[in-house]
């Protein structure tokens, strides 16, 4: 069996963040909400969202990124000429859930993403202050 | 005063429910009109400014400008009028407006008004044109028609007398203009009904310029006769009819005057037309696809008939210049045209052989020769179709010229490409209900086709190179052009396909030919496909691509036909960060085929020879789909090189495995199974030597532990081959090259067995026994030196994997101490083949670093080298 890539998984503790506006929030028992970024490989698109959706994820918002981490982009010469390809093609998705839903959600993704290869991508979870839903200034929870 | 009004309202509402309801839909817009003049005309009778004017001898007139006065009032359309005086504007006009339009505003209409006299309105539109255009759509509805017709009577005289070139130059003006804002691609699939390009607009522009050409008093009608065919004039109706239904319909449901026309009313108004979901098209594709027709059509009218208005101005002026170019065509100022209508009936191949100048030259055909193609279209008949000097042509027109797209475009124009290939029309105005796809289906083919041909100049490096590079561009080309011909039938690429070979074989078209454009047809999803769906860091994904494509020309052709066809869809589909994939993908194949290792068509046909073999050994029935995911498994150097006995034996021993790694892990006791493996031998029958098959589940350093074992068990491996399926499964077949003793030799095998489950568990030291025995080999002082040993890493031939060729003297720890000493470099050994002659050994690995990279550093690379280097000097 291969070592296996290391995935990071960034969650940011409350009791790290004390002075945090949301995490005071939190401890009045109000709700709280994080934002899951995950950078994926492109082919990997399809399951991860379906997975979410299946999840109970009602929204999400993808981007096609490029950049590179410990897989480097490579150089290829065709007929002299040099193409270099510096960042590598990743997708990004952006979800934002209810805090308990996070533990579920890293392990969906990680599962999902993952081929055992470097360029896997990494998950991020990121603590969100508010959420306001525009149209009908809905906030917190409601409005994800 | 609130009878009038009432009764609008009453009668507006009914109007409104029976096109609700589907009735009455195409008058909607007249019978709306006639309302609101009914109104007025009510009022009037009972107003008392009115009156009071009468008798006070000022005449007065109701007009009706701009949509109100074309009739072309939709639901919630501005109603614009215009209260008309003689000579002074009467204080009691003020009243007399208030009295008549503030119901109207009750009612929540909108109306935009003014008060002038003939004078005041003569100079406006002298100076604005928009003015003078709303004028010009004037109509009388209730007051001093005398007054009416002065107004129109001196418009005619005093302004447009003088002023209808400038307007004709404004009118262009302000069609670059909408071509600027409505030629956007985002307008393509929401167009815009009124001011996008094929919209009613294109149709006022026409009724203007039309009117501007002829005297006052004629109606319309008679202005677009002289200028319109009867057929062309009874389509323009009936395009202008369509769409102010539509529009109707949109701003009924948008509850507003709204004419974009987008995605989220589209499919409610083509259920409101009556059109269903069928198999092939949604009804709000059909709906789309009948809209664009119509708007294509509107615009190629009305640009015939604009360019029509100026051919016959400048005539006036210029001397003639027809000029003879070949026979029975002319060139007449920049335009092409016929000679004679009777030389196309003596001649049919005139048809195309106006086209082909046009492509050659540059010049578009002239109206009257668009007229008489689309004429005598039913000339375009079987043995036309067929005829190789058309064919010849036409394919001339596709790749010698420069101004193949715009060709094509008149083609589609007067319709004689729908004629040419009948199934090209089928698919020509049928558009994708995606926000993807920004074209209908022939413009987005001619646009590929034109973005292919591009490709010659110079601006992208890469493709450009590789355009010039392949040997049969039209092949492209025609590939181009027919691409998504298959469009109307569920799997457009395959379905295209056929259809393309349908064609071409009736265009009498060459054998490889045909292979070729209906190869790319069929695949050109390939490369986009694969490049965001599949792992393009699996060999076995590039590998399969490779055999379907089977040759580097076909590659270069596909990969140039992916890209225009992706930019032809639009932006959403073609950006840096696809092209990036497509590319990588792209090189990666290239470097599989150029190798010819893997994906000749050899290897390609051997492989599908082993698979159905290996089919036939299974049990029928029972594992189907399991086995062609086994397939999908096992890597290609496998498959390649594996006979279907060996391959049905291994996965029989890949099943057991499994089964046991899943009885342990029930038991959930000791350790996760690293002792786990499956192990068979047989005598070769041949060689009097054994051959052993080892199953396990891989991990890094595994084949070391095997080569140590056996090193142990002074074993000596003439030849082995080392696989990883792609599932983790390691299938490592070793031949032993001295013959054992045959007395003991199960006795052997479970001590081997034994040894190996120990090792791997950790619970015996291969180091250390292995030291001992070596000091016991040295005692024996046996050893002789053939060649110097080698070491060779090589990063070029494998886009996935690092190769490590070791060249040097056979020795029964050789293979041991290589392989453990690529685990403690930290190399995961993905396959090897293991090959010994005479005495010399050349053993070939294909390895990663634990991470699944090549091991590129220049470092890392030297640090290999020495390592295994120094293990080889010390045997």
């Amino acid at each position: 069996m291969k070592k296996e890539d290391l995935i990071l998984v960034n969650i940011t503790k409350p009791d790290i963040v004390s002075n945090d506006k949301a995490y005071r929030k939190n401890r009045k028992g109000v709700k709280i909400m994080k934002k899951i970024e995950a950078i994926i490989k492109p082919f990997k698109l399809e399951e991860v969202k379906d997975g979410l959706s299946r999840m109970g994820v009602k929204g999400m918002t993808v981007t096609e990124v490029k950049g590179f981490g410990r897989q480097r982009g490579h150089k290829e010469v065709y007929r002299g000429a040099e193409y270099q390809v510096d960042f590598v093609p990743k997708v990004k998705i952006e979800v934002v859930m209810d805090s308990k839903l996070v533990p579920q959600a890293i392990a969906l993704i990680q599962e999902k993403a993952r081929t055992g290869k470097i360029g896997d991508g990494k998950i991020f979870v990121i603590p969100v202050e508010e959420v306001v839903r525009i149209r009908t200034g809905e906030t917190g929870k409601e409005a994800i | 005063m609130e009878y009038p009004a009432e009764q609008l309202k009453t009668s507006r509402q009914q109007l409104i429910t029976l096109f609700t309801t589907g009735l009455n839909v195409k008058s909607f817009p007249e019978e709306n009109t006639a309302l609101i003049d009914q109104y007025f005309q009510d009022s009037l009778q009972e107003s008392l400014v009115g009156r009071a004017l009468h008798q006070q001898g000022i005449p007065y007139a109701f007009v009706a400008m701009g949509g109100y006065g074309r009739r072309e009032l939709c639901l919630h359309s501005d109603i614009d009028i215009i209260l008309l005086f003689g000579k002074k504007v009467p204080l009691q006009a003020k009243t007399l407006m208030q009295e008549i339009l503030f119901p109207l505003w009750d009612l929540g209409l909108d109306l935009g008004y003014g008060t002038r006299t003939i004078k005041d309105c003569l100079s406006i539109a002298k100076i604005d044109f928009e003015v003078l255009t709303s004028l010009l759509d004037a109509r009388f509805i209730d007051g001093e028609y005398p007054l009416y017709l002065d107004l129109i009577e001196k418009l005619y005289k005093k302004v447009l007398s003088k002023k209808s070139h400038a307007l004709r130059l404004w009118l262009i003006e302000k069609d670059k203009k909408r071509l600027d804002t409505f030629g956007d691609s985002s307008y393509l699939l929401e167009p815009n009904l009124k001011e996008g390009i094929g919209g009613l607009r294109d149709y006022h522009h026409m009724l203007w310029l039309a009117k501007a050409s002829v005297g006052p008093r004629e109606t319309h009608d008679q202005a677009f006769r002289a200028r319109l065919s009867y057929q062309e004039y009874q389509d323009l109706r009936q395009h202008v009819s369509f769409l102010l239904n539509i529009r109707n319909h949109l701003h009924l449901l948008s509850h507003r005057r709204n004419d974009r026309l987008t995605f989220e009313y589209q499919a409610e108004i083509a259920q409101r037309l009556g059109l269903r979901d069928q198999k092939k098209s949604l009804a709000a594709e059909q709906f789309n696809s009948l809209v664009h027709a119509t708007m294509a059509a509107l615009k190629s009218l009305s640009r015939s008939f604009t360019a029509g208005l100026f051919l016959t101005t400048k005539k006036g002026r210029n001397i003639k210049q027809i000029r003879q170019i070949s026979q029975g065509l002319t060139v007449d100022k920049g335009e092409l045209g016929f000679d004679a209508a009777r030389a196309i009936l003596k001649n049919p191949s005139l048809l195309i052989a106006i086209f082909e100048y046009s492509a050659r030259l540059g010049y578009p055909l002239s109206l009257e020769a668009r007229r008489l193609v689309r004429e005598f279209l039913y000339l375009v008949d079987d043995s036309f179709r067929q005829s190789k000097t058309i064919v010849g042509s036409f394919e001339t027109i596709l790749t010698q010229s420069s101004h193949t797209f715009e060709t094509l475009s008149q083609m589609i124009d007067v319709g004689f490409l729908d004629s040419f290939i009948p199934e090209f029309g089928r698919i020509r105005n049928r558009v994708e209900f995606d926000a993807y796809h920004i074209f209908p289906v022939g413009i987005h083919s001619l646009y590929t086709v034109k973005y292919l041909k591009e490709l010659s100049g110079a601006d992208h490096e890469l493709l450009h190179d590789l355009f010039v590079e392949i040997s049969h561009p039209e092949r492209l080309l025609w590939a181009g052009l027919f691409h998504d011909i298959g469009k109307s039938k569920g799997n457009h690429a395959h379905s295209g396909a056929a259809i393309t070979n349908t064609i071409l074989k009736r265009f009498g078209y060459d054998k490889d030919g045909i292979q070729d454009i209906c190869f790319l047809v069929r695949y050109h999803l390939l490369l986009a496909e694969t490049a965001t769906r599949r792992d393009l860091n699996d060999e076995k994904v590039i590998v399969q691509c490779a055999r379907i494509i089977g040759s580097v020309e076909l590659l270069k052709m596909l990969y140039l036909l992916t890209w225009a066809d992706s930019r032809a869809t639009g932006p959403k589909a073609w950006n840096d960060w696809i092209a990036n994939l497509i590319r990588d993908l792209v090189f990666k194949i290239l470097h599989i085929l150029e190798r010819g290792e893997l994906a000749t068509r050899d290897a390609s046909r051997k492989v599908e020879h082993i698979k159905s073999e290996v089919r036939k050994h299974i049990v029928p029935g029972t594992q189907e789909n399991d086995l062609e995911a086994s397939f999908e498994r096992m890597p290609s150097r496998y498959l390649l090189n594996t006979s279907p006995q060996e391959i049905v034996r291994h996965l029989g021993m890949a099943i057991r495995l499994k089964a046991m790694m899943q009885a342990r892990e029930t038991q959930l006791e000791g350790n996760a199974g690293e002792d786990i493996f499956i192990f068979e031998t047989r005598k070769d029958k041949v060689g009097n030597c054994w051959e052993i098959t080892i199953v396990a589940k891989d991990r890094p350093g595994l084949f070391a532990n095997i080569a140590g074992v056996l090193a142990l068990n002074t074993i000596n491996i003439l030849s082995a081959d080392i696989y990883t399926w792609r599932d983790g499964t390691a299938v490592d077949v070793l031949r032993t090259a001295n013959p054992l003793d045959d007395l003991f030799v199960k006795e052997k095998w479970a001590k081997v067995q034994e040894e190996l489950a120990n090792v791997l568990t950790g619970s015996l030291s291969l180091e250390s026994s292995i030291g001992n025995k070596e000091t016991h080999r040295h005692s024996a002082g046996f050893k002789k030196l053939l060649r110097v040993p080698d070491v060779v890493v090589d990063n070029e031939s494998s886009d996935f994997f690092t190769i490590i060729e070791v060249y040097s003297n056979d020795h029964v720890l050789l293979l041991y101490r290589i392989t453990h000493a690529l685990f403690d470099l930290g190399l995961d050994i993905h396959s090897a083949r293991i090959a010994t002659k005479v005495d010399q050994v050349v053993d070939v690995f294909y390895v990663r670093d634990l991470e699944g990279q090549k091991i590129e550093d220049d470092e890392r690379v030297k640090e290999i080298k020495r390592t295994l280097l120094k293990q080889l000097k010390h045997l």
